[in-house]
């Protein structure tokens, strides 16, 4: 065992053209006088190509027969995406859409405070579209306008 | 005659979904070894491969064929299975892919090529130890499992090891050096007691 074998044993199992021909010669020479790596090449060259064969062996032992169909059932559900990734892709429409909400909810929150002690009417929330909110109070109904999503 | 796979992926690339079948059913099998040789588990794996060709359809378009559709498919499905396995890389510890004195020392050199003979292919031997394989490649670390699945199956040079891995060419030497010992070790683990069994055999009336 010298410092030789450091250098050479992980150049044994390279492929033709793999080691520079300075390399590849220089191995060749330390392999002709070192027993051990001699018997690690021997060892690599024994198992060459087992690693291939057991996986692929064990790739065809395995029914395969619903593999595409499953593939293409995956693209499909993939492009076809749910509400999350519909909304990540259209934050500006999604915003929008709430803006009437978050509106109403204010009025809300607004005829609560302002109400004072008396009774305050049951409120019954109904939406038109997306900028249209008509808010029913004891007084009758309130119509909200907004423009172009604006509150 | 079997359209190539260019003439396929460019038909997929219209939005043919048969032409897209027809290369998933000529690649599955080998997108699920190399899976299963960095995954492990089979159904794991499974699940890895039918996301690699989920992950290609993806991209279908921008594939430009500046390497081969192979390559790029196989390229995809390891990066996916090595993601798989990442939290089993992060909880073990690092080994170093330097080559030491002590790796080395190891002793058993040449009992495997001996025990296989001068014509491996024909030897009953190599045949159940190819059976054993898979429970070798299990036990080594995951970038052990990856570097010899890459190196064997998909059959990459040092220099495609060294890009798909993004290590230098040397690391990709060494590791790939400690992977094979590993392998060995394993191996003639059972190749020395199967030895035994068959001397324990032989001498008994």
């Amino acid at each position: 065992m010298t410092r030789d074998c450091i250098r050479f044993a992980p150049m044994i199992g390279a492929r033709e053209g793999e080691l520079s021909p300075s390399d590849a010669k220089a191995l060749a020479a330390h392999l002709a006088g070192c027993e051990t790596c001699r018997a690690m090449a021997a060892d690599a060259a024994a198992i060459d190509g087992m690693v291939a064969e057991a996986l692929l062996r064990k790739a065809n032992t395995r029914d395969f027969s619903t593999f595409a169909d499953e593939v293409m059932a995956r693209v499909d559900r993939a492009e076809r995406p749910g509400l999350l990734a519909w909304l990540r892709r259209h934050r500006a429409a999604a915003a929008a859409g709430l803006v009437p909400v978050l509106a109403a909810l204010a009025v809300i929150v607004y005829v609560r405070l302002d109400g004072g002690p008396g009774p305050v009417a049951m409120l019954e929330l109904s939406s038109e579209g997306e900028a249209t909110t008509v808010l029913q109070t004891a007084d009758g109904p309130v119509v909200l306008l907004q423009e172009d999503g604006g509150t | 005659m079997e359209a190539d796979d260019l003439s396929l992926v460019s038909q997929a690339q219209g939005g043919d979904a048969a032409a897209f079948r027809a290369l998933v059913v000529r690649y599955q099998r080998k997108v699920y070894a190399v899976a299963l040789g960095v995954v492990k588990d089979p159904d794991l794996a499974w699940d890895v491969a039918q996301e690699a060709f989920v992950r290609v359809h993806q991209h279908l378009r921008e594939f430009e064929g500046k390497s081969s559709f192979s390559t790029w498919l196989f390229r995809i499905a390891t990066h996916l299975a090595i993601d798989s396995v990442r939290r089993e890389r992060r909880s073990q510890k690092d080994e170093l892919d330097d080559v030491a004195e002590g790796d080395l020392a190891e002793g058993g050199e040449g009992i495997l090529a001996t025990a296989l003979g001068n014509d491996p292919r024909e030897n009953v031997l190599r045949r159940e130890l190819a059976g054993k394989i898979q429970d070798a490649l299990a036990s080594l670390p995951e970038k052990h499992r990856t570097i010899l699945v890459l190196r064997e199956v998909e059959g990459l040079s040092y220099e495609e090891l060294a890009e798909r891995l993004e290590l230098h060419k040397g690391t990709v030497m060494s590791r790939l050096f400690h992977a094979r010992k590993k392998m060995q070790a394993a191996l003639r683990r059972y190749a020395g007691l199967r030895a035994a069994d068959e001397g324990k055999e032989e001498s008994e009336p």
